[in-house]
């Protein structure tokens, strides 16, 4: 299977700390990896380094074929992101926020395609219309899942997707993460959520001070083509300490 | 820069005006108060341009309604000459509302034109600078800034850029929509401005002049546009963008104007009115005094007069004496008079050329420079005025001498106080006072208006320029600071 996402010895600085430390990494169609980690490890700068808001100094990375340092917009067109903090615009109703983004991005969904994405992330219809200032934070977080999956890109990059929301919230959401890799969607996120993260991915990955420590792969192992939670939550755990 | 894109930014500014309160009641206040500047300074511009018309008429008809009197007292009867406020005033008064309007006309004098709008309006406690000039050159850029200062700095404030340019948007795109709403904007502003070109347009200014005028609004507008958005560019905080641009306003708006007329004013300095006076009038004492044929200084005048008709006497002249020297002497001072006017009106010029020059420091002075040249209420506009009185006080004046000179006999000129019928004689038939020409100040056209306005115009396509420069290089650098 090709590999949608790459990252090849990608080493990133900020502030004069090493943040990546010569990483690699692949994702190939169809495949939900999850990458996890404490604070400051490394994952949302991994994200925002295959969107080339952040430039390498050494290293590659690769969205569907595209080297993100030559072509960032069309790597850009060819990503769905959902950022960590869901900033949306207060003085606009999450579909006009939805409609706003999608345009921009030169998509024009209908009516029913917006309606139909809302009940997929499960926000209420009488809220759809509201302006966001009254939007709790799990509400704007379904917007912007909402507008990330109306992108209809090939690959979707998430940040933190499921913070904020409620129990069913998430379980509701993993399950979009999954009908959405089975349509054929290449899925990055970064999670803090290890449970659901092992529900979902096909394989995770922890990252501590820039370097990965583990890797798990679902095909790998025994459990009913799952990640184990257990084994996972360890690692992250033995490299916490 | 795919234009859809752009224009889509555009209209989601748009909609953020919309919803917000404080640029709606900006703006509501805003094209309130521009309103009001142009109906009453519309107003205040016909009134005027009806009365001074109807002065003029009746001066003149005064003059022509004169009795049959010797022409030397309609020497000085004088005439009075009023200065009538172009059409496009009513967009810009200009120096009309603060130099004087009526000139009285009389032999031997270059008069001061006197009574100043400002100065009776300021008597009477009317605010009486509140012009749509002054309006759109002060207050429209404070509309733009409190409307337009968070732009791009509350994007970055609120963290929505990254999500912008994760669509695929350019840092230039979102700059360009910005700017672009803001530049609607302006156009929105300009609208009150359209209505009065096109009164002006209708009480028979040029269309070309006018759409030359209003466009230089325009680009003076979406030069604070760019400023405005180039500045919200550059900063991470809408409140440092405000700040920054309110110190930008104050010095470009208000500060400037006053430090480049000093500038102008110690770069070609001009000489005081009393002390022009007092070198005018020690350079008259040496000319002969007009009134008295006498007077040493016509003695070779005399002699060749004397000569040329072959007589022993001036009483022996075809011609009288007196009118002869009036007209000599009229001539003589005339010269001197307008060689210290000229004098005075080019050290004015120079000062104003000067300022002109100096408008690099401020959009607003260069706007101010072309504004009032391309309205004809400058100071070119004020000397062409000068002038033309002086052209019609000259040819009243030495009119009258010539018939003093050629009506008369020098005889009954001299005798008229002590012998009723030679004073009768030397009233001349009131017919005679027709040679009064009717005072017309052409207006310019626009091709003449626009070569005193084209530096001007340089300008602020240069300020544009650099408006343009700065919000595009702001745009990349925050965008680079998103990265970051």
């Amino acid at each position: 299977m090709a590999a949608m996402l790459s990252i090849e010895q990608l080493t990133v600085e900020r502030g004069g700390n090493t943040v990546l430390d010569n990483i690699s990494f692949e994702v190939t169609q169809g495949e939900v990896y999850a990458l996890l980690g404490g604070n400051g490890a490394g994952k949302s700068t991994t994200l925002l380094t295959l969107l080339g808001f952040i430039e390498p100094v050494c290293g590659r990375a690769t969205v569907n074929g595209i080297d993100v340092q030559n072509d960032t917009q069309a790597v850009r067109r060819q990503t769905a992101y959902l950022p960590e903090a869901t900033n949306l615009y207060g003085h606009l109703s999450g579909r006009e926020n939805v409609e706003y983004l999608l345009e921009l991005a030169a998509v024009r969904p209908d009516r029913a395609a917006l309606d139909a994405a809302f009940d997929q992330v499960r926000l209420a219809a009488d809220a759809r219309d509201s302006h966001m200032v009254t939007y709790s934070k799990g509400m704007r977080q379904k917007v912007a899942i909402a507008s990330a999956i109306l992108r209809q890109t090939p690959i979707l990059l998430l940040d933190e997707p499921t913070s904020g929301l409620d129990p069913l919230a998430i379980e509701e959401f993993n399950a979009i993460v999954v009908d959405l890799a089975s349509e054929g969607k290449t899925i990055l996120m970064v999670t803090h959520d290890l449970y659901g993260a092992c529900e979902v991915a096909q394989r995770v990955g922890i990252l501590r001070h820039g370097r990965f420590v583990s890797e798990f792969d679902a095909a790998a192992e025994q459990h009913g083509g799952r990640v184990s939670a257990d084994a996972v939550r360890q690692a992250f755990i033995e490299a916490a300490v | 820069m795919s234009r859809a894109i752009v224009l889509r930014v555009a209209r989601e500014e748009w909609r953020y005006w919309r919803r917000s309160r404080l640029a709606l009641v900006t703006l509501g206040v805003g094209l309130l108060i521009i309103l009001i500047a142009i109906a009453t300074t519309a107003v205040r511009v016909q009134t005027e341009h009806g009365a001074r018309h109807d002065m003029q008429a009746l001066a003149e008809a005064r003059f022509l309604e004169q009795p049959a009197r010797h022409p030397h007292r309609m020497v000085h009867y004088g005439h009075y000459v009023f200065r009538e406020p172009p059409p496009l005033a009513v967009i810009d008064p200009g120096v009309d509302a603060v130099t004087g309007t009526v000139m009285f006309l009389e032999g031997h004098r270059q008069n001061s034109a006197t009574f100043s709008p400002f100065f009776a309006t300021a008597l009477a406690g009317e605010f009486a600078n509140l012009t749509p000039a002054l309006v759109y050159q002060l207050l429209a850029p404070l509309l733009l800034i409190v409307v337009g200062f968070s732009s791009l700095a509350r994007e970055r404030e609120a963290g929505t850029d990254r999500l912008l340019y994760a669509t695929s948007l350019s840092p230039l795109q979102l700059w360009g929509g910005k700017a672009l709403a803001l530049t609607g904007l302006c156009g929105l502003l300009m609208v009150p401005l359209l209505l009065a070109g096109t009164y002006a347009v209708a009480t028979g200014e040029s269309g070309g002049a006018t759409a030359a005028l209003l466009g230089g609004y325009a680009l003076y507008l979406l030069i604070w546009a760019l400023i405005v958005v180039g500045v919200s560019a550059w900063s991470s905080r809408s409140a440092a963008a405000l700040l920054g641009l309110l110190v930008a306003w104050i010095v470009l708006g208000v500060l400037a104007p006053g430090v480049v007329a000093s500038l102008a004013e110690r770069q070609a300095p001009t000489q005081g009115k009393l002390r022009t006076d007092l070198e005018v009038a020690r350079t008259l004492r040496d000319e002969g005094d007009g009134h008295n044929a006498s007077d040493p200084a016509f003695a070779s005048l005399r002699a060749g007069l004397l000569s040329q008709y072959n007589v022993d006497k001036i009483e022996d002249l075809p011609v009288n004496f007196r009118g002869v020297v009036a007209e000599f002497a009229e001539a003589r001072l005339t010269d001197i008079l307008n060689r210290f006017a000229e004098q005075r009106l080019e050290l004015e010029r120079r000062q104003s050329d000067a300022a002109t020059s100096l408008s690099l420091l401020s959009p607003r002075l260069a706007m101010s420079a072309y504004s009032l040249r391309m309205a004809n209420t400058d100071l070119a506009q004020l000397h062409q005025f000068l002038r033309s009185a002086e052209d019609n006080r000259f040819a009243f004046v030495q009119g009258l001498n010539k018939l003093h000179a050629t009506d008369m006999s020098y005889v009954d000129d001299i005798n008229r106080s002590a012998n009723a019928e030679s004073e009768r004689r030397t009233r001349l038939n009131a017919e005679n006072w027709r040679l009064l020409e009717s005072f017309d100040a052409p207006l310019p056209d626009a091709a003449q208006r626009m070569d005193r306005a084209w530096p001007a115009l340089l300008m602020m396509l240069l300020w544009a320029a650099v408006g343009g420069g700065l919000g595009c290089y702001g745009a990349l650098r925050s965008a680079a600071r998103v990265n970051a």
